[in-house]
């Protein structure tokens, strides 16, 4: 057996029977997933409107909020916030992924550190993450400690646990996480009423990623806009528990930059968190996508990476299957979002089982049935 | 280019790739020509085996203008052969024996077209269902017995392109009470098509049970969600994919049950190469 397909194996039997668990032992879970479906397809159908209505009030309550059309712009906009010389600590996100952030403020001359532990061991590995939201799970134990003692330079002993594993890498982060001028995160959910943010974790790195430098940043695709505040705490339950992770050790909500009441209850700030807010609303092919009947289903995707360990493609081909960090049915969906790539839609041996677990009740392979459709006709075209 | 491929076989042998078609209807002697109520092939047990050669052939196909030579050369073993027809045989005498009428349409059968639905070449497989549906009405055929999933998905997704309104029936749904042929647990491999596609899961499995066979299960390897492809539909894409699909799937059934049971050509095509498989219509009478 390779690598992938022992970790691959180690990860469903960890992680399946425990989402079949938590979705039997707290029942409301589905009612949930569904009102969700429901309110992001409203989003989804009148994307123009609520991300007009996203950006305002996102003003209104002291942050600063931006809609760009191309990922060239989204990283103009973050270079000019952070600057150069400066230390920036990530929590994971695919949309900062997707747009190159990490490698792009690193040439203008900054520091940057991921600070979830498996985008961490993506970095000092230099590899593309092949889960969504556990990016390396194509690691094994053994290939952690050989990185760590590699990459940072520490004594790891064969056969270090993996708390000792994970202590490694706490200390090496906490300095970062003082030290830190600028945090930049993605969004689970932004609502659209509020202007709120919502971060769903486990590690407490979003946390500190927000709370500790003086300025934070959030980058999110435009279909991550709900329409109200209660609809983004429901979609961090929802995303917390199809991930496995129920209850989430951490939902973060930030609204604007950080204030304080408690003089004569004047709402003034900052306080003690950060002085900026910023959100970078991203569309780069989402718009266009939410025109499509069938296609915009996959912006009503939550991230929960539940499609991937029931895939019979994914489980053989792992992240070669889509561009990273798409990879997985979502990613054969997203590849084509982002990327315009039909190649990873074709692929698919139309299984179901991804239609079958899908939260949002995404009919995976009928997009990409779709995106396969768009792909022939591209050889009709040459032809 | 593919579908190009695909498609003008289609028009010349009848067929998704070169054949000699008389493979197709050699199982059957005694049922009516064609008649209300026909058993649709779509010759799918008969040429599942050559699914193999032919994606082998599929990178060449282009280049070799004289492909349409092997049509007469490329033949099923005599022992491939002989299970299909087995299996089909089965699966017309446990019908007869309920009392259900029907007919063949025998050389004249055509293919059902889920190739083209599959591979996602969704303009040319409404082309092509349109002839379907056109010589079916001809022939004054109003009910199709499937017996395999694939074209029953087909089948069943023609009113998503064109009006059909003939109507399609699986063979497991007209069997009552069924008697094993063989003894002891055995493990299914669900078709991806009826387990979750077409809603036919419990359908078969019950007819099983109710045969007295013992089915193992297991949450991460038999559910609904979990079950597996088998790897099939993607080898005309992707070969190699196909074979490690099909080689993780049987590993995971062995551990259950050294029996495995498929209910579609195809994952008995694929699952074959890696352990003895059984069809349904082998195992149950
Ligand atoms: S497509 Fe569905 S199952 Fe897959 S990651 Fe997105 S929400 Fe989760």
């Amino acid at each position: 057996m390779s690598e992938w397909d022992i970790a691959v194996e180690r990860t469903i039997n960890n992680n399946v029977p425990r989402v079949h668990k938590i979705l039997s032992q707290y029942p409301y879970i589905q009612d949930l997933a569904r009102e969700l479906r429901k309110a992001k397809l409203e989003v989804i159908n009148n994307l123009e409107y609520f991300t007009q209505q996203a950006l305002e009030s996102v003003k209104k309550i002291g942050g600063n909020a931006y809609y760009v059309s191309s990922l060239y712009e989204a990283r103009e906009i973050v270079g000019k916030i952070v600057g150069k010389d400066k230390i920036v600590v990530m929590g994971k996100s695919m949309v900062a992924y997707e747009l190159g952030l990490r490698e792009y403020l690193k040439e203008l001359g900054n520091q940057v550190w991921e600070t979830d532990l498996g985008e961490f061991l993506i970095q000092l590995a230099n590899e593309p993450p092949s889960h969504i939201i556990a990016p390396a799970i194509h690691m094994t134990k053994e290939r952690v400690v050989k990185l760590l003692r590699e990459r940072l330079g520490v004594e790891v002993s064969d056969n270090a646990t993996h708390e000792e594993l994970v202590a490694i890498v706490r200390k090496f982060l906490r300095e970062k996480f003082v030290n830190a001028d600028v945090g930049i995160t993605g969004a689970n959910a932004v609502a659209a009423d509020t202007g709120s943010v919502i971060l769903v974790e486990n590690e407490g790195n979003i946390r500190m990623s927000t709370v500790l430098p003086n300025i934070h940043i959030a980058v999110a695709g435009v279909e991550k806009i709900v329409p109200t505040f209660y609809h983004a705490l429901i979609e961090a339950t929802v995303q917390a528990a199809y991930a496995g992770l129920y209850p989430p050790t951490y939902i973060n909500l930030t609204s604007g930059p950080s204030s304080t009441g408690d003089i004569e209850m004047k709402r003034v700030s900052p306080a003690h968190g950060p002085k900026e807010f910023h959100l970078v609303l991203v569309d780069n092919g989402r718009v266009e996508v939410s025109k499509d009947d069938v296609i915009k289903e996959a912006l009503l995707c939550i991230r929960c990476g539940r499609c991937h360990l029931h895939c019979p493609v994914y489980r053989a081909l792992g992240v070669e299957w889509g561009r990273p960090p798409f990879t997985g049915p979502m990613g054969a969906m997203w590849s084509y979002v982002v990327h315009k790539d039909t190649r990873p839609a074709t692929l698919c041996t139309h299984s179901g089982n991804c239609k079958e677990v899908c939260p949002m009740g995404i009919n995976i392979p009928k997009v990409l049935e779709k995106i396969k459709w768009l792909d022939n006709d591209k050889e009709h075209n040459k032809a | 280019m593919l579908g190009k491929l695909i498609f003008q076989n289609l028009q010349k042998f009848g067929f998704p790739y070169p054949l000699d078609k008389s493979i197709c209807s050699g199982w059957a002697k005694d049922i009516p020509r064609g008649g209300e109520t026909i058993i649709y092939t779509s010759c799918m047990y008969q040429t599942a085996s050559l699914s193999d050669i032919f994606s082998k052939l599929t990178p060449y196909a282009e280049k070799l203008s004289a492909f349409s030579a092997f049509a007469k050369l490329i033949r099923p073993s005599k022992e491939e052969i002989e299970r299909a027809y087995t299996v089909l045989r089965n699966i017309s005498s446990m019908l007869r024996n309920r009392g259900i009428q029907f007919g063949y349409l025998y050389e004249e059968e055509p293919y059902s077209g889920a190739i083209l639905l599959e591979l996602g070449y969704l303009d040319e497989f409404a082309e092509y269902a349109k002839g379907v549906r056109d010589f079916l009405k001809q022939r004054g055929i109003k009910r199709v017995i499937t017996v395999d999933p694939h074209t029953h998905n087909a089948l069943t997704r023609y009113n998503e392109f064109i009006n059909f309104d003939i109507e399609v029936v699986s063979y497991f749904e007209l069997l009552g009470e069924i008697k094993p042929r063989i003894h002891g647990d055995i493990v299914v491999h669900d078709s991806c098509l009826y387990s979750r596609f077409l809603g036919k899961r419990e359908v078969y499995r019950g007819l099983l049970n109710s045969a007295g066979l013992k089915l193992v299960e297991d949450e991460l390897v038999t559910g609904k969600d979990t079950s597996y492809c088998c790897g099939g539909p993607i080898k005309p894409v992707n070969r190699e994919l196909s074979e490690k699909i099909a080689k993780i799937r049987v590993e995971q059934l062995r551990k259950l049950s050294d029996k495995i049971v498929v209910v579609c050509p195809m994952c008995y095509a694929n699952l074959s190469k890696y352990h003895k498989v059984l069809d349904f219509a082998e195992v149950v009478e």
